[in-house]
């Protein structure tokens, strides 16, 4: 979240920054949640990720979350503790603007892929502050989204 | 990445160390564990039993990108670049041995802030690196298991 414009996500402007940090796998930014939270058509081109009450933390930055309250000497950027708060969100994304079917041997990965349209509503809460997205969301608020189907690791064969 | 950074990075390193642990001692004590990294509750092994206890979650991808540049913290993620064509994004799992359905998304709007001990509301600007991953992995015990994660 930042004070700038919307549109603009200059890190010097950040105030809040809300994620599940990485575990201990060293999997980035990944948390379970139900499966209902998740209801994909992948034949329609659509899929839509809804989650209510969701404990995080407020890393206030994205230097601060990367660094784990460290901050960065250049840009200056002043270490933050992280404070607790709950988001929801829901996700959606919608039409295939573009599709590929990839097979990267590199990165041993493949499968089908949808550039498609998104839309977010998202709310977060924390002792002091709330904060709630616009409503209806935007869809031209959407930078790039994916949609894929998809197999890595060991299922690439 | 030039002598200078490295050294920079080490040093970063070995505060980041000293200062992860302080956060996790404080956050575990003051938090509660639960909060920092919830255990993996939703994932099932594949055939459906509960016989998860032993599974702390799926790997990581090996792949990803160094964010921070020049410190290079490296994350096991691959960032959606609205100026790259489709047919040439990198895996947009994080998840590695995954098979299933991913979602990412990359969008910038706007909303209100209120501060909730004076009423005031401030206009700003967020920006959503989010997603999720749905489907079959093989966690960190070796067996295959399905489960639903959100990319927050």
């Amino acid at each position: 979240m930042y004070t700038g414009p919307v549109g603009s996500a200059s890190l010097a402007q950040q105030i809040h920054d809300y994620n599940v940090h990485v575990d201990r796998n060293d999997v980035f930014w990944m948390i379970p949640v139900r499966h209902e939270a998740v209801e994909v058509d992948f034949d329609d081109m659509r899929a839509r990720l809804r989650v209510r009450g969701l404990n995080v933390f407020d890393d206030h930055d994205l230097a601060n979350s990367l660094t784990q309250g460290l901050g960065l000497p250049n840009p200056p950027i002043a270490g933050v503790f992280p404070v607790r708060a709950k988001i929801s969100f829901d996700v959606e994304w919608n039409g295939a603007l573009a599709m590929a079917q990839i097979e990267n041997n590199s990165q041993h990965f493949k499968g089908s892929f949808l550039s498609t349209g998104a839309t977010i509503s998202w709310f977060a809460e924390q002792p002091g502050f709330r904060f709630q997205s616009d409503t209806p969301p935007d869809p031209k608020a959407n930078l790039v989204s994916v949609l894929g189907r998809e197999q890595n690791g060991v299922f690439f064969s | 990445m030039n002598e200078q950074n490295s050294v920079s990075w080490k040093n970063l390193q070995q505060k980041w160390v000293s200062r992860r642990s302080l956060i996790r001692g404080a956050a575990g004590t003051a938090l509660g564990a639960g909060l920092l990294r919830p255990e993996l509750l939703y994932a099932d092994d594949d055939d459906g039993d509960s016989e998860r206890a032993d599974c702390l979650g799926p790997n990581p991808i090996p792949g990803g990108v160094t964010a921070l540049k020049p410190f290079g913290i490296f994350i096991h993620h691959n960032p959606l670049n609205p100026a790259a064509p489709l047919a040439n994004i990198s895996d947009p799992s994080q998840i590695t041995d995954f098979e299933g359905f991913v979602g990412l998304t990359h969008i910038r709007g706007g909303g209100t802030g209120t501060d909730t001990e004076t009423g005031v509301s401030t206009r700003l600007a967020f920006q959503a690196d989010m997603g999720f991953s749905q489907g079959k992995f093989i966690g960190t015990d070796g067996r295959q298991h399905r489960g639903t994660f959100a990319f927050v």
